[in-house]
């Protein structure tokens, strides 16, 4: 298998960003496969650099990767550390605990190793005996100048890497998956990736775009929005696991993607002990919509609204959640208007109030002419209906005081 | 001190001690005489309640606007799963339901429509969800019973008059039945604790006396008999539901 070097570039910025919870300052080294975290900062919060080493470890295996942590006082001792598993509290004791390590961990070019194996030097603490100049003449200045780094002689500054304003990761399948049951696993661990980015930056996501690669077929797309922004893997795997109740797969998939075009500042906001604040009850309920949408469809949960108009069919709205309704309340309407206006015979009904005549429209070529009257069946039913005189005559049923 | 004890009974979030008499936890219904006849004195909470209604207008829903209106204010939600017909926000507006917090739900029926009503009944604590299901069998109802249990909702199934013939998990079922002069007869029944055999009288909203042709005056629920002007009288069944006319919007 050859490696992939695009592909481990972009897994490792995607690492960078999520290891950004753990520290502020990440690096990645252009020259290989691994990050530099400065851990010092943080080590009230995390504990000591081997701790948050274990917890690195364990959290990156359950993303997929397999990781080996080590800790020192300067970034090339922690890669000298990591590869041995290695933990180096005080600089005084890096030539001490890196000294029985072999040449060959060390980060130097083929052509060196070699020619340090046919001079006898087998261990770091040979090297580390030698005069600098004797190194500068034989093998140039760059050999003294990585010694001394690992050491702390010498400064190593690195170029700090920043979280970016979205997130895109995508997973190839180790099997054909044929049901979209199968896709919640890896769909997982990519949510989960993406969680610890966002708690890494402080930020949150509205909109997710999920790709979903076959064989022989163009890619099938899956939008998942939500009514607020959130960083919580649970809420997003809830609203993702409605949603693929509703998708069909034309093939089998072979590979996933998962994007977040655009990362959003997050606010925690406060949480009382019984959820029954508004605020917290309206957040339910805007979990509720997202789940009920992803199963049945955008629009299947809306809110009611007025609108500014005397034709009771026209008087009402959906409206979108986050809009607010503005509505006057009236006291001689009906609770329900039937969906379109039905015949009948006056005759049959005790009238018990009205005319109201309704008259308008005739802006929109929907005018009409009514008298409204509310009206009592033999079943002792309360309704509301009308008597049109334009544009057809005739006494209809409109609405069910229920 | 007595406002206390009102606050601390009004929220179904606190667990007492000692409970009351019958260890039902209710919101009372607004209806003084229907409450009397009701364990913990209103409707369950965190049960089913069926309003079950021989035909529609004779009061089922408005049994519920005291209710509906003080769950709003006090910042919890009204959902409705699917009403045959279209709520209509001026009427609700006028009633007192807060229109910012009752949310509409609708699905393409059948299964998707009890789904749909569970994971309301399911979701967060607190507030109200009304549905009319269809067809919905035993096992089901119970599965929405506990359902409205967990998260101590109130909950209210409408369903038509067959449903009195079926046996149901309900915590408390009422059949509204037409009462001529005397308003809308509620039969309980059933109900945790032992049902009234007398039915509860509803006065009908809008009775009054006289000339059909009066302007509408401001409504109160009036407990005075109708005196019936009826003009020839047809009964219901011969409506035929014509063409929509024209114009007409559909919801």
């Amino acid at each position: 298998m050859e490696h992939d070097r695009p592909a481990e570039r972009q897994a490792l910025e995607r690492l960078a960003a999520w290891c950004y919870q753990y520290s502020s300052q990440v690096c990645i080294p252009g020259d290989r496969n691994g990050l530099f975290l400065e851990a010092g900062a943080s080590e009230r919060l995390f504990g000591p650099p081997d701790r948050l080493c274990k917890r690195l470890e364990q959290e990156l295996g359950q993303l997929g990767y397999q990781a080996m942590a080590g800790s020192a006082p300067t970034p090339e001792a922690a890669w000298l550390g990591a590869r041995e598993g290695l933990h180096i509290p005080l600089p005084g004791q890096v030539r001490q605990q890196l000294g029985p390590l072999p040449l060959s961990l060390l980060h130097l070019d083929a052509a060196q190793q070699a020619a340090l194996e046919r001079m006898g030097f087998r261990q770091l603490r040979d090297l580390l005996r030698l005069p600098h100049k004797a190194l500068t003449r034989r093998f140039g200045p760059a050999l003294p100048d990585y010694l001394d780094r690992v050491l702390g002689i010498r400064p190593d500054p690195r170029a700090m890497y920043h979280p970016p304003e979205s997130f895109s990761s995508r997973l190839e399948l180790p099997a054909e998956i044929h049901s979209c049951q199968g896709l919640l696993f890896p769909l997982n661990r990519l949510l989960e990736e993406l969680c610890g980015v966002l708690r890494g930056g402080d930020t949150a996501v509205q909109l997710l775009l999920i790709g979903i690669g076959h064989e022989d077929h163009e890619d099938s797309l899956v939008k998942l929005g939500l009514q607020s922004p959130t960083q919580d893997a649970g809420r997003l795997m809830a609203v993702l696991r409605e949603r693929l109740e509703r998708l069909r797969l034309p093939q089998a998939v072979r590979e996933i993607r998962l994007e977040a075009p655009t990362l959003l500042r997050f606010n925690a906001g406060q949480h009382s002990l019984f959820r029954d604040t508004p605020a917290e009850q309206r957040q339910d309920i805007e979990h509720l919509a997202e789940r009920l949408q992803a199963r049945l469809g955008n629009g299947s949960v809306t809110g009611l609204t007025g609108v500014e108009d005397h034709r009771p069919e026209y008087s009402w709205r959906p409206r979108a959640l986050d809009e607010r309704p503005d509505c006057t309340g009236l006291p001689h309407r009906p609770t329900w208007l039937l969906p379109n206006p039905r015949r009948c015979t006056i005759g049959s009904y005790e009238i018990l109030a009205g005319p109201e005549r309704i008259e308008s429209g005739w802006w929109d070529g929907h005018d009409c002419r009514r008298d409204y009257y509310i009206v009592r069946d033999s079943d002792g039913c309360t309704l509301w209906a009308f008597r049109e005189y334009k544009p057809h005559r005739g006494w209809y049923l409109h609405g069910i005081f229920a | 001190m007595s406002s206390i004890n009102q606050i601390l009974d009004s929220t179904p979030l606190l667990w007492k001690g000692r409970q009351a008499s019958h260890g039902q936890r209710a919101l009372p219904s607004g209806h003084a005489s229907l409450d009397s006849h009701l364990p913990g004195r209103g409707w369950p909470l965190g049960a089913l309640s069926e309003l079950i209604s021989t035909n529609p207008g004779l009061g089922e829903f408005r049994l519920l606007f005291p209710v509906l209106a003080s769950l709003g204010s006090q910042g919890q939600w009204v959902i409705l799963v699917d009403p045959p017909w279209i709520p209509y926000p001026p009427a609700l507006q006028g009633q007192g339901l807060l229109l910012e917090r009752l949310l509409l739900v609708r699905t393409r029926g059948g299964r998707e429509s009890l789904w749909a009503c569970e994971q309301a009944l399911r979701n967060g604590r607190g507030g109200a969800v009304l549905a009319w299901p269809e067809q919905i069998g035993f096992a089901r109802l119970r599965r929405l019973q506990m359902a409205a249990e967990s998260s101590a909702k109130l909950a209210f199934l409408f369903r038509p008059e067959s449903a009195s013939q079926e046996s149901s998990p309900a915590a408390l079922r009422l059949q509204l039945k037409p009462g001529g002069c005397h308003g809308t007869l509620i039969h309980i029944l059933k109900c945790r604790g032992g049902c009234p055999p007398e039915p509860v009288r509803i006065p009908q909203p809008f009775s009054t006396i006289g000339n059909p042709r009066q302007h509408i005056e401001h409504h109160a629920p009036s407990t005075e008999n109708i005196i019936p002007a009826t003009l020839a009288g047809h009964p219901l069944s011969t409506v035929v539901p014509g063409p929509p006319v024209p114009g007409a919007k559909l919801h």
